[in-house]
């Protein structure tokens, strides 16, 4: 049985059609990418899948058990955590409080009483690299360590499913090399992820699986590297012409198929 | 029926007033993100100067309205200027209890020159009226519905169509947008806030020929332009003309059912707020996100 | 603040009420039996019955303040029509006590007065509080009119005459106590709060609902849990005052200024702060009914000079006495002109 199974997802704005159709599933221990070009419906996705969004129709079942419909911090409690790509600090708060809070709540597993919350926080802190800034107040960090922090306190609420909301995106790329080992300690710690991502390069370099959104729709499925040489692909993130250009370039590669 | 077609007369005039008060607040709001505590007081003070001119000069209310606009319109630059600018950035709490203070001590003062004595604005047209049908028209509240509607149309142009509105435009859509072609936030602001205050003295105006008036008479005021302006939607003068006249038309609906329905203005006002924030947040007027 | 300096305060200021409660119970009659008289002891603001009644106001505001700076202060929703709850708490014990309706003893009708501004919180609170910032803030000033409105129009709650709980004769003692026993309740919830998962919750509310959401905190049920709790300490500080003043009408429990001032005072002292709460009310409300003195036979002239501290301290102190919203303790020429530098245009 799959982790997560999303069976024809649809979401809709007033008359704009945000999701059609969505389906694709996850197993317990993988990491899925999920990438499209900008308005594609990914973080929308992630919306719907945590309970911020009430989807139209289709559904969402996590361990077997349907939760749309559900509130988000059910979807937490059942063990789904998330990031937010416009990080949404708790900003009065240090550090360490912020990731604490993850720990104080977060999914079945976590909800520890204060002082245990405080221990796991430091622990979460150090597998993000942040532990020597767990006393500072978030006003003072700097945007890669407030990716960071996103991370740290999803990761304090002990999920079972990571969502990773484009943790890259502004980040040069070193840092965004950084970030990757991080989500990679992640995943060897037994924690199935998805992650969004505007920038492929990011999601070929740790996924195992991609599903590709378009408009709303899923493009296409699959194992990673034949999603990236899949031309409909590649004509999605830079156009038609360019697609053709490229089909040319690869000449009969292309004609084999 | 004609009791009914009386009272959706009456309920449509008394929209009016809720127009013109109305108006003002949701400029203040919907601009400098100010929710103006002090309203109903600057209302009060529009009645009071009417009423002085009236009394002391023998002026027609009508004729007095431009001296409260403009009257007002320095009150408020002033307030702006001197005393709100300061805090405009800070959290909500701050510029609500600023307003209030405002409100406190311009009440109190109104207090002090006026005492809380009742007073009334009667011109030898008071209580005269015509009659259409078997409905009656009070002239005076025929009257103060057409000011109450110029002054709505008054404030679209300038919204619209001057420098000024434009500016005042851009600064509610984005201050530091608008602070980069080169407006003057500070000035803008104590503009916006003078046009706010300057419609609420017209509003007082009305209200003084209309009502007797004490100097704690504003404070109903307040909440009945917010709900008024919660009712049509926030942001745009057409969605305060409607919202105005549905209050307007609910009030006086509501009141004639309940017994001594006077003395319900709040609560009535109160009950149509949670109703309208339940059911439909963005107001009648309002675009749906 | 290191947690000794923390721990010295709490000492302090334990010792300091702990004089203020005890010591003029006893000292009373002691100073009876030794035939000495408390004002040559220079203690006499101990037993001055009009500084007692002060002190009783006081105390009936560090209510107030503290018990809003659970929904205003830790949560972070500005509540502006607490008023309803201190006067549906006053009129609870108000009918239940007047001779021709309950004609309950009071001791039997105080413990009912938290419950029914709770109950009615808890009503109220689930359309109101999915309103956030202005909204929030406006419809709850709406909610405390209408409430005493409502009371005010209905002839069986006394209608504009109010309601008379019968007089309790030398018992400035009792209600002073009463009062003070109430400030350290709602003072010992806040305590509670702040250290419990349930406080951390609200704050993860007030600093941002969706990610507390997602994190897993029910952004509902602990909303519409503060604002109770916030109604039931509010409820308990009105049914004191009801049978302390013996008499109550829509003017003297709903007075909308007190909506403003317990604001005024969380925010002075350091909303979402232990203490700031408490501070706050004792400074401005001290300052308040020193004003009201002043004033004498003018009540306007005292009220024009709540207006001016209400607009230098918001206008001066923005961030509280203790920065807004937790965080250093900071009183300073420099501070002011800088909190003034980001707050203005």
């Amino acid at each position: 049985m799959p982790l997560l199974e999303l069976e024809s997802v649809s979401k809709r704005f007033g008359g704009v059609k945000a999701l059609r159709r969505v389906s694709f599933s996850i197993e317990e221990g993988e990491i899925l990418g999920i990438i499209g070009p900008n308005g594609a419906g990914k973080t929308t996705l992630l919306n719907c899948i945590s309970g911020v969004h009430r989807v139209d129709e289709g559904r969402i079942n996590f361990d077997g058990r349907r939760i749309n419909g559900e509130p988000p911090h059910m979807v937490a409690r059942l063990g789904i955590g998330r990031t937010f790509q416009i990080v949404k600090p708790f900003s009065s708060m240090t550090v360490r409080e912020n990731a604490a809070i993850g720990a104080l709540f977060g999914s079945s597993q976590a909800r520890m009483a204060p002082v245990a919350a405080f221990a796991w926080a430091d622990e979460v802190l150090s597998l993000v690299g942040l532990a020597s800034r767990a006393a500072f107040p978030v006003a003072s960090l700097t945007i890669p360590d407030r990716k960071r922090l996103e991370l740290a306190r999803a990761l304090a609420t002990k999920p079972r499913l990571l969502l990773l909301d484009e943790v890259m995106s502004g980040l040069n790329a070193v840092e965004s090399d950084q970030a990757l080992d991080v989500v990679r300690r992640i995943h060897q710690s037994g924690i199935t992820i998805v992650l969004i991502e505007h920038v492929m390069r990011v999601v070929a370099g740790v996924c195992e699986r991609i599903v590709v959104l378009n408009f709303g729709e899923v493009l296409t499925e699959g194992r990673t590297q034949e999603v990236l040489d899949d031309s409909r692909v590649v004509e999605a993130y830079l156009g038609e012409k360019y697609a053709r250009r490229l089909r040319q370039a690869r000449g009969e590669r292309d004609q084999d198929r | 029926m004609s009791l009914f077609a009386q009272q959706l007369v009456l309920g449509l005039l008394l929209g009016g007033v809720y127009v013109a008060v109305g108006i003002g607040f949701s400029l203040v709001w919907g601009v400098l993100n100010i929710v103006n505590l002090a309203h109903g007081a600057l209302v009060m003070l529009g009645a009071y100067l009417t009423w002085w001119l009236f009394t002391n000069a023998g002026m027609d209310p009508f004729v007095s309205l431009p001296i409260d606009a403009v009257a007002l319109f320095a009150i408020g630059y002033l307030v702006q200027r001197i005393l709100i600018n300061r805090v405009i950035r800070a959290p909500l709490f701050f510029t609500l209890l600023l307003t209030f203070g405002v409100n406190l001590i311009a009440v109190n003062l109104i207090l002090l020159f006026f005492t809380s004595d009742f007073r009334a604005v009667a011109p030898g047209y008071a209580g005269s009226g015509m009659t259409v049908g078997d409905v009656e028209v009070p002239y005076i509240r025929l009257g103060a519905f057409g000011v109450a509607l110029l002054l709505a149309a008054a404030i679209g142009l300038l919204m619209n169509r001057t420098r000024v509105g434009l500016a005042i435009r851009a600064v509610g859509a984005d201050r530091d947008a608008a602070q980069l072609v080169g407006i003057d936030l500070r000035h803008v602001y104590a503009l916006t806030f003078g046009v706010g205050a300057a419609a609420a003295g017209v509003a007082g105006g009305l209200i003084g020929t209309i009502y007797s008036i004490t100097p704690t008479a504003g404070d109903p005021f307040t909440l009945q332009a917010f709900v008024v302006v919660i009712l049509g939607g926030l942001g745009r003068v057409s969605a305060t003309v409607v919202g105005g006249m549905v209050f307007g038309l609910i009030e006086v609906l509501a009141q004639t059912q309940i017994p001594q329905g006077a003395g319900w203005a709040n609560a009535i006002a109160f009950a149509v707020l949670v109703l309208v924030l339940v059911l439909r947040p963005q107001g009648i007027m309002g675009r749906t996100a | 603040m290191t947690g000794f300096r923390r721990r010295l305060l709490l000492i302090a200021l334990l010792v300091v009420m702990s004089i203020v409660l005890v010591l003029p119970a006893t000292l009373t009659p002691l100073a009876a039996d030794a035939g000495l008289d408390p004002e040559s002891l220079g203690v006499d603001f101990l037993v001055n019955k009009s500084i007692l009644r002060m002190e009783t106001t006081i105390a009936m505001f560090i209510v107030l303040a503290t018990a809003w700076n659970l929904i205003g202060g830790l949560t972070g929703y500005a509540a502006f029509g607490n008023v309803a709850f201190f006067g549906l708490g006053a009129y609870t014990v108000g009918m239940l006590t007047d001779p021709e309706r309950g004609n309950l003893p009071f001791a039997v009708a105080l413990p009912l007065a938290p419950l029914v501004p709770a109950a009615f919180a808890a009503l109220v609170g689930l359309p109101l509080l999915r309103l956030r910032g202005h909204y929030f803030a406006i419809a709850t000033l709406g909610m405390g009119v209408a409430i005493g409105e409502v009371i005010k129009n209905i002839d069986l709650f006394g209608g504009s005459t109010g309601l008379f709980p019968p007089i309790f004769r030398r018992a400035d003692w009792l209600f002073f106590y009463l009062m003070a026993g109430a400030a350290t309740l709602a003072v010992a919830t806040n305590w509670l709060v702040l250290r419990s998962r349930f406080g951390y919750g609200l704050i993860a509310i007030r600093e941002n609902e969706e990610a507390a959401a997602v994190i897993g905190v029910n952004t509902t049920l602990h909303k519409v849990a503060a604002f109770v709790l916030a109604a039931a300490l509010t409820g308990l500080a009105g049914g004191i005052f009801a049978q302390w003043n013996s008499f109550i009408n829509q003017e003297n429990v709903f007075p909308i200024e007190y909506n403003v001032e317990m604001i005024l005072m969380a925010i002075a002292g350091g909303a979402g702060t232990l203490f700031g709460p408490l501070a706050g009310a004792i400074v401005l409300e001290s300052l308040i009914l020193w004003l009201a003195g002043m004033g004498g036979e003018v009540a306007v002239i005292s009220q024009i000079g709540l207006g001016l501290i209400l607009a230098v301290t918001i206008i001066f102190v923005p961030r509280g006495v203790v920065d807004f919203f937790g965080g250093q303790s900071t009183l300073s020429l420099a501070h002011i002109r800088r909190s003034l530098r980001e707050t203005s245009v």
